[in-house]
């Protein structure tokens, strides 16, 4: 009779022992099959490392106590008609307390009606378009620097600054690429100083660019813009080599950050600049090498300095939020508006949905590393003018 | 216009069109012997690519050794295929005459079986190596020497599957069976072994173009369905069957890609590719050398 006592007393008490260590769900969908997979991965990955330190710490912060974290993944296929399906079950049927933003812009933008439905905030990442601006601000925040506009009126400034003269541009028919030109072509025209001297367009499913290329090689310019999407970067770059086309400025818009490149290229990589506001070699951000550091040691590889650093920097602004004011909607929206975070980017506020503590900056590799070269501002080495293909 | 002419150009749409006709012969195979549409076959194209990648940066084997260890698995994996699921529904005569749709069905399943089982094996992360990328110069035109031996061995594996179907006894019983089905039969061929060889010949050949493939460009487990459109698009343009066709049709699709974007714009490729596509079709709807079906 004494141990059922014992026993029921025991088990009354249980929920309420268990109510504090209750895990809080959080969950996200992610192109893990289907065409983005293979650019959704980076961005998972950091999730996933995420998901090690919340495990190996034994929850995160709510409010000032630590509770368990349970997540509730979906591969949403690659099809951003599924995401909004996807995030309103995580809301409503899932219950989750919190969620992950999903891959690349035309996801996250898929998914704003159901935020603003359930005002459910979540902290944007790999998501960049001017058009995020016409975002009701107070669901969702996006905390790219990389916008098209300012990318395009830094990319005009640097390129005079490096003495840019005659510009050959080749564009991706994507969106980002597009709205990336739709920018530049005016700034150009508006610096003045410039001579586009090829200006072509090319379709996702290109097999081959020797047809665009030999044009480039014998306009041979002092910059070539190749405004392009990861499978297109690298078809571009070898054939590019393959020509020997040397010219000293060359961006490739989308693509080099992904540690891919590195392999593939090697040292011909050096002096490439790309498009991503992050370095681990930036001593002002203190973060940024251990992350760096983590990520290595998981992977074996470095990670994506733009899609796993927005989405490592996502994480740090939620999980700040909620350690302030805990897991209430209204609460969190509030404080995710209003406050300054502390991130592997270095502080991050939002004005609307906008992150505006951020300058805009273009990278470029040097001796196998990513290194910030514009701003001045922000640089953590000077701008070279790109070495010679090596064909061998 | 001098870019028209140059060598350069030749060399690219010529080494496009050894792969595409590669691809596209496999295709081909399994399409004019069985009426099996094989929307997998650009997952076999995926596979050929992943044996090629693991085992050159995990074990050190050559890509050269690939060539032929690929098509090997290739083969192995088609034989499977073909006497788990296909050998019942092709023997019993009502199967048979749904067979293209339902072996449109089987191959979809197939299809995203091995994507999705790709990406859980080695994730969806793009993977490359390199090998043999020095650049050589012949003449004006310059080459990776990967992309010279893509077109080597493209080229002459779709020219000894010619001449082995031209002049070899087995090679005249898959033309037999590509042209009067039931006569063969009739006149003693065993349909059901010379099927299986087909299917591992087709196979086999997707996986060799998987090796290739993987020496001049990055992989993921999605990279196999652009491969099955165009050679689709191959394998109608040439004529449904036709195995010369079919390297006809390679060359144009190369020609149109390479010189069209050349004359016209790169934005203009999936324009061009199709407007041709669509003009033989209505010009010659069986195909520049297929045979026109006499109704029955």
């Amino acid at each position: 009779m004494k141990r059922l006592l014992l026993a029921a007393i025991f088990a009354a008490a249980l929920p309420h022992l268990a109510s504090a260590e209750d895990p809080i769900k959080i969950g996200y969908a992610i192109s893990k099959t289907g065409p983005f997979a293979p650019a959704a991965q980076t961005q998972l990955n950091a999730y996933q490392l995420w998901a090690d330190k919340v495990a190996a710490d034994g929850g995160i912060d709510v409010g000032g106590v630590k509770r368990p974290v349970q997540f509730v993944v979906y591969d949403d296929q690659s099809d951003f008609g599924k995401a909004p399906a996807i995030y309103e079950k995580l809301i409503t049927s899932d219950k989750v307390d919190l969620l992950l933003a999903p891959w690349g812009t035309p996801f996250h933008f898929s998914i704003v009606g159901i935020l603003e439905k359930y005002h459910f905030p979540v902290v944007g990442n790999s998501a960049a378009s001017t058009t995020i601006r016409d975002v009701k601000p107070g669901n969702i925040w996006f905390t790219t620097s990389a916008i098209p506009d300012h990318l395009a009126s830094e990319l005009v400034k640097m390129m005079k600054s490096a003495g840019v003269k005659t510009v050959a541009i080749n564009t991706l028919q994507l969106p980002f690429s597009q709205e990336f030109k739709k920018y530049l072509m005016p700034a150009i025209e508006k610096d003045g100083g410039f001579k586009v001297v090829v200006n072509e367009e090319y379709a996702p499913d290109t097999k081959d660019m020797t047809a665009t290329l030999t044009k480039i090689k014998q306009a041979a310019p002092d910059a070539i813009l190749s405004l392009s999407y990861p499978p297109d970067s690298v078809l571009f770059m070898k054939q590019e080599r393959e020509l020997g086309i040397n010219a000293p400025f060359q961006l490739v818009l989308i693509g080099p950050t992904d540690h891919f490149f590195s392999k593939i290229f090697g040292s011909n990589l050096d002096g490439t600049i790309t498009m991503g506001h992050w370095s681990p070699a930036q001593a002002k951000w203190p973060k940024a090498k251990p992350f760096y550091d983590a990520y290595f040691k998981k992977f074996n590889e470095p990670p994506d300095y733009l899609d796993s650093a927005l989405a490592w920097m996502s994480i740090e602004v939620l999980e700040q939020a909620v350690k302030k004011v805990g897991l209430d909607k209204d609460k969190l929206r509030q404080e995710i508006a209003s406050d300054t975070f502390d991130t592997i980017n270095g502080p991050v506020k939002f004005n609307g949905v906008e992150n505006v503590t951020t300058p805009t900056m273009y990278l470029q590799f040097q001796k196998g590393e990513a290194q910030i070269i514009w701003p001045a501002s922000e640089e953590t080495a000077k701008m070279i003018k790109k070495p010679a293909w090596s064909q061998n | 216009m001098s870019v028209l002419l140059s060598g350069q150009l030749l060399a690219a749409a010529l080494a496009l069109a050894s792969l595409y006709a590669l691809v596209a012969m496999g295709l081909n195979l399994v399409y004019g012997t069985m009426r099996l549409l094989n929307i997998a076959h650009g997952e076999f194209v995926m596979l050929g690519g992943y044996v090629t990648y693991w085992s050159f940066t995990h074990l050190g084997i050559s890509p050269l050794l690939s060539m032929l260890i690929a098509p090997a698995l290739g083969a192995c994996l088609g034989m499977l295929i073909y006497l788990v699921l296909f050998r019942r529904l092709l023997r019993s005569p009502k199967l048979a005459a749904r067979v293209e749709a339902n072996s449109l069905l089987i191959f979809f399943g197939v299809s995203v079986i091995f994507q999705n089982v790709m990406a859980l094996l080695f994730t969806s992360t793009q993977r490359g190596y390199v090998y043999l990328d020095q650049v050589i110069n012949i003449g004006n035109v310059a080459m990776t020497a990967n992309r010279l031996i893509l077109f080597g061995v493209a080229s002459s594996a779709c020219l000894l599957c010619l001449a082995f179907f031209r002049y070899t006894r087995a090679g005249s019983a898959v033309r037999a069976v590509i042209q009067q089905r039931d006569a063969s039969a009739l006149v003693g061929i065993d349909i059901d072994r010379l099927n299986i060889m087909v299917f591992a010949l087709g196979f086999a050949l997707a996986a060799l173009a998987g090796v290739l493939v993987s020496m001049v460009q990055e992989i993921t487990p999605f990279i196999g369905f652009p491969f099955t459109i165009s050679a689709f698009v191959i394998i109608t343009l040439g004529g449904l069957g036709n195995l010369f066709g079919s390297l006809l049709g390679a060359l144009l699709l190369a020609a149109v890609e390479v010189y069209g974007t050349a004359i016209i714009s790169s934005s203009f490729r999936s324009i061009l590719v199709y407007g041709v596509f669509i003009a033989v079709l209505l010009v010659k709807p069986e195909g520049l050398l297929g045979r026109a079906v006499v109704a029955r």
